[in-house]
């Protein structure tokens, strides 16, 4: 018989209002979200800010829980210790205790995650080298950067070396040296086996690294899948850049393509198939003089497909 | 969880504000010393003992009231709640430690109380400490009264309200009084509820007997020990199940 592997993360049908205010106001932060991630696969949870993604990090923490449907972590509900003994979490902007040192605040984790205590000095040492913060080990965390807490909190979440890793926004408020160290570590998460689950609205971060992602806009799952599938790789659009070109042609160019850009000696005609180009490619060969300097096919990008989304979002309500 | 609340507070500059204080009171017993005719030894141990409460006191509302508030405004609740800590597990560490720096308190308090005892000259009898061993009963007490604020509401609200309880709970015998006097049946029903839920703090304050001498009863002291033990179980038990249904 053949067996499925357990996924990591299951979320069915989940759905999350809160109420607030006096009058109790309903906000509802998820409606009827679906999603699984497998086990050694880096998932990409995006969505503008506020679309409801760290409402279901916070569910699948068991820091809150879903008005319905189930999410369930390793097979347990959330609150499981047993669950949680198998993961680590990064939270949107941590903070953490200002009055410990790195090194205490680590040790700490350790403790809470039952990491056994003749493995925990080790482990505390050779993280802090890891992320480069050896330096600072032994100073309270209270004057501490924004990217130092950053890796901070990545070091407590790995302190147990953990299955699962979850991280909320961990790319948000870095330098673009901080975010490639962190697409570093994710990335060699997965390649150790880990699964790694993270929320970012950072689009090239996504498309780096994710194996598969869902996008999550008003609480809502619009899509989700691999990268692939998402984006089928289909050329959108075609440039064609020539040079030497005269009035008289420009005007018969301009009829073949849907768009064009006149940059000094240089045209740069937009078309949309393969036939187009080789009808311009017609044209300046019986012109003469014209020179074809570049064709760049350009594909869909997870970035255009974010915003048809948003836009259409945008539209219905 | 009990050790990092320890230090916590311990590096906190309130707490050593507080201890400070405490013995800087004591020691101004020096000064009043000349005024209090042939009481002084009295008067002495009473200020001190009674600083030495106070001071607590003050510790276990101020630190007590914002205790789990602090976690979850900061958020640092949400790292110690991803990890495989239950909720109750939080809630026990938080008091412990806390009570680990009230103990650490008294100790260095009472320290410093008997030094000065006999730097003054005055007799230091070590059945004093039974005095100091029942505020720690009634710190137990009141510590958890502030833990179980702080799981819903602020520090300010919650030290409020942990001082009334302290305030009141020295009052249950009049409380009792008033309910038995009283002809009103809504202030008649008020009092007997009050007197029956808030903890009877008085019983702790030994300190007249063990100031002038007075007979103790073994018996009524190991009762209020139980007391306060019993009392303290059922308020974290409140505490706990009040932030287990909590959402962050």
């Amino acid at each position: 018989m053949l067996s499925f592997p357990e996924p990591v993360v299951s979320v069915t049908r989940l759905s999350k209002v809160y109420r607030s205010g006096l009058r109790m106001k309903r906000v509802q932060a998820l409606s009827d979200i679906s999603l699984e991630v497998e086990k050694g696969e880096i998932f990409g949870f995006l969505g503008p800010n506020g679309a409801g993604k760290t409402t279901l990090i916070k569910i699948l923490m068991g820091l809150t829980e879903p008005t319905s449907g189930t999410a369930l972590v390793f097979g347990r509900t959330p609150r499981d210790a047993a669950a949680k003994a198998r993961l680590g979490f990064l939270p949107e902007s941590p903070y953490f205790y200002d009055h410990l040192t790195a090194r205490e605040f680590l040790s700490l984790a350790a403790r809470l995650s039952a990491v056994p205590k003749s493995e925990a000095a080790g482990r505390v040492t050779g993280l802090l080298r890891l992320l480069r913060m050896e330096r600072v080990a032994d100073v309270q965390m209270r004057g501490f950067s924004r990217g130092m807490l950053q890796r901070m909190g990545i070091t407590q979440a790995l302190v147990a070396d953990p299955e699962l890793v979850v991280l909320d926004e961990p790319m948000g408020g870095l330098d673009p040296i901080g975010r490639k160290e962190f697409r570093d570590i994710i990335v060699d998460l997965r390649d150790r086996g880990k699964t790694v689950f993270f929320s970012t609205h950072i689009l090239s971060d996504v498309e780096m690294i994710c194996d598969r992602v869902g996008i999550v806009i008003e609480g809502r799952m619009v899509e989700a899948g691999r990268l692939s599938e998402i984006l089928t790789g289909d050329v959108e659009s075609i440039e064609v850049t020539v040079k030497g070109v005269t009035g008289k042609t420009q005007k018969i160019l301009e009829r073949v393509s849907q768009h064009t850009i006149k940059s000094g000696s240089e045209l740069m005609l937009t078309v949309k198939s393969d036939e187009e180009v080789d009808k311009i490619m017609a044209i300046c060969r019986e012109v003469g003089g014209i020179r074809v300097v570049g064709i760049v096919p350009h594909r869909r990008t997870l970035e255009d497909y974010f915003m048809a989304h948003v836009a259409k979002a945008g539209r219905a309500s | 969880m009990a050790l990092n609340t320890f230090r916590e507070s311990i590096r906190d500059k309130v707490l050593v504000t507080l201890v400070i204080f405490a013995v800087l009171v004591m020691g101004s017993a020096r000064v009043i010393q000349p005024l209090a005719l042939g009481e002084d030894a009295k008067i002495v141990k009473d200020l001190g003992l009674s600083a030495i409460t106070l001071f607590c006191v003050l510790i276990s509302i101020l630190v007590g009231g914002r205790i789990v508030y602090r976690e979850v405004e900061k958020r640092t609740i949400y790292i110690m709640l991803a990890k495989p800590v239950r909720r109750w597990e939080f809630i026990l560490g938080k008091y412990f430690g806390l009570m680990a720096v009230l103990v650490v308190s008294l100790v260095v308090m009472t320290a410093a109380f008997y030094v000065i005892l006999l730097v003054l000259g005055i007799g230091a009898p070590l059945y004093l400490l039974l005095a100091v061993l029942m505020t720690l009963f009634q710190l137990a007490i009141l510590t958890a009264v502030a833990v179980l604020f702080s799981t819903f509401s602020t520090p300010i609200t919650g030290a409020l309200f942990t001082f009334a309880v302290y305030f009141v709970g020295h009052l249950t015998r009049d409380l009792k009084l008033l309910a038995a006097m009283s002809p009103s049946p809504v202030v008649k029903a008020a009092s007997y509820l009050f007197y029956y839920v808030l903890p009877n703090l008085s019983n702790f304050n030994i300190r007249p007997e063990v100031v002038y001498g007075a007979p103790l009863d073994p018996y009524a002291l190991l009762l209020s020990g139980l007391y306060a033990l019993v009392y303290t179980a059922t308020l974290l038990l409140i505490s706990a199940a009040i932030f287990n249904r909590k959402e962050f």
